[in-house]
């Protein structure tokens, strides 16, 4: 069984009106999702993400490259049967959500007493079933995002694209989504999830990748992203607060953090201090410092670039 | 097929409102209908007919120009193309809600106008052979009209098509007759505008069939140059 989501050299172009010059929004983007997997797509405003995901989606036909969607190449009508598609700030028609959700997976092929049910059930996962007769004009922006989401998963979709899924909801509902996603990948379906909120994709993605003006700049398991590997923090007592270099102290415990190369000699020197170590981890970097290195870098080498 | 249908009626029920407003019109015929001696203003009521029944052609291009541009605009293209439905299929839909749209407003029509003209001595067989050219010639204008909107806004959309829909009368005004027929639209309004009392007009279904088979191969265009266009609005 392939990748669930293949990006194949992509690149897309677009040519800005009236002056016609050319924007790339995505350069030679080449990306696997594996099935199972919650991967977290990230980048800064502009940097693609969006361009990617409908590109997949079909809504739009790469300038170059190419990519499939579940083994079929983007734009394949009868594949998108198998997958959940949540757009950013997700537009929907003004009928009442029961009857919305069920339109949206008639147009998947469902019908009779399967739509019905699926149609309860997932108005029912993202807390709406209450608001099943009421007409989604008189929908708050966060419950039109529920409502968008239960479209997406009307059809029990293989393959789960939310971009931006929870940017207008509260924390309760956020913590929600987070939980539905979980629970969906542990019944083996791909999450493909695009989101700024970093905090968020660091709790529930297996692996994360960073677009940066049309290029993926840093790809890798969340965990392996997150430690850094470069620096170390040691906790030890017994030793004064200004043997270390920015090194603080709580209730006799001194904490400091050192390079990796530096771990052992450290270590002695906390020993000939008379010191006892306590612990030394490695010390874990939040998605934020990552993301915000990975895109500043970028912006340095496009600024070099340019100069 | 399904898919079709859903989005006809979908289109159908977002077209609520121009559709009564439309159907406004039929009700001003009912209402004269009621109102006055049919039998001593039968040419007023036949000249209102032709006139109500004009505006429809006029309506099937805004129906058809705006179609993609709206759904576009406001991104509710996104949730509905991101199912298993082809493009092809989409326009395919948004034609026939187009089609649905302008029946409701024929059959309509031809119900009051069976009722009202033919109390006044008009073949009531007429009035719906005149609904069918009105149809046929919606049917074709609004499909152009949606043609063009899958590339064009509906300004352009809606110039084009009075362009594509008018040509054929000027060729054959400065050509030969027979161009009229070659995008039979306007030779269809006329065959509705010519009708009288005294001349109530041939039955001619050859401009209905051919405008029938001209609605297939610009379905076709359409669906083509659909397929090869982006519906996603470039965000980055």
């Amino acid at each position: 069984m392939g990748a669930a989501l293949e990006f194949d050299a992509v690149s897309k172009e677009y040519r800005n009106f009236p002056s016609r010059r050319k924007v790339r929004a995505l350069d030679h983007f080449t990306l696997q999702v594996e099935r199972g997997e919650i991967f977290g797509f990230l980048g800064p405003n502009g940097a693609g993400k969006s361009t990617a995901i409908h590109l997949a989606m079909g809504f739009m036909r790469p300038s170059h490259g190419s990519g499939r969607l579940l083994g079929e190449p983007f734009g394949h009508a009868r594949t998108r049967r198998r997958v959940g598609f949540l757009a950013e700030n997700v537009a929907l028609y003004h009928r009442r959500a029961g009857r919305l959700v069920r339109f949206y997976g008639a147009l998947n092929g469902l019908g009779g007493a399967r739509l019905n049910q699926r149609a309860a059930e997932v108005l029912e996962a993202v807390n709406l079933t209450d608001l099943a007769s009421r007409n989604v004009g008189k929908f708050s922006r966060g419950m039109v995002q529920r409502l968008g989401l239960a479209q997406a998963l009307v059809n029990d979709p293989e393959l789960l694209i939310l971009d931006e899924p929870t940017s207008a909801l509260d924390p309760v509902a956020r913590v929600a989504v987070r939980e539905l996603l979980i629970r969906m990948r542990a019944q083996g379906k791909t999450i493909f999830l695009s989101s700024h909120l970093l905090s968020e994709v660091e709790l529930v993605c297996d692996r994360v990748g960073v677009l940066h003006r049309g290029q993926l700049v840093r790809l890798g398991k969340t965990v392996d992203l997150l430690q850094s590997g470069e620096q170390v923090e040691i906790v030890a007592r017994g030793i004064l607060v200004t043997s270390f270099a920015g090194a603080v102290a709580q209730n006799g415990v001194v904490s400091f953090s050192v390079p990796s190369k530096a771990q052992r000699q450290s270590l002695e020197q906390v020993w000939n201090l008379g010191g006892e170590v306590l612990s030394v981890n490695p010390l874990r970097r939040s998605l934020e410092e990552i993301f915000l290195e990975v895109t500043a870098s970028g912006e340095s080498a496009s600024a070099k670039g340019g100069a | 097929m399904k898919a079709v249908i859903l989005i006809a009626i979908n289109f159908v029920r977002e077209q609520r409102w121009p559709i009564f407003v439309l159907l406004l019109w039929v009700l001003l015929l009912v209402f004269l209908g009621l109102v006055t001696d049919i039998p001593r203003e039968r040419e007023d009521l036949l000249f209102i007919f032709k006139q109500v029944a004009v505006y429809v052609v006029a309506f099937s291009i805004f129906f058809g120009g705006s179609a993609t541009y709206n759904e576009r605009k406001s991104r509710r293209i996104l949730a509905v193309l991101s199912k298993a439905v082809a493009r092809h299929q989409y326009l395919s839909g948004l034609i026939l809600g187009v089609a649905i749209s302008c029946g409701i407003y024929c059959f309509s029509l031809g119900l009051t106008g069976s009722w009202t003209l033919g109390q006044a001595g008009f073949p009531v067989a007429q009035v719906w052979y005149l609904m069918a050219c009105l149809i046929a010639a919606c049917v074709l204008s609004g499909t152009i009209a949606l043609m063009f909107s899958t590339f064009l806004n509906p300004f352009f959309a809606a110039g084009a098509t009075g362009i594509v829909l008018g040509l054929p009368i000027l060729a054959s005004h400065s050509l030969s007759s027979r161009f009229g027929y070659s995008i039979p639209v306007v030779e269809l309004t006329i065959t509705i505008m010519k009708a009288s009392y005294k001349v109530p007009g041939a039955r001619d279904w050859f401009p209905v069939l051919w405008a029938l088979a001209e609605t297939v191969f610009f379905w076709i265009l359409g669906a083509w140059i659909f397929t090869r266009v982006d519906v996603a609005v470039a965000v980055e």
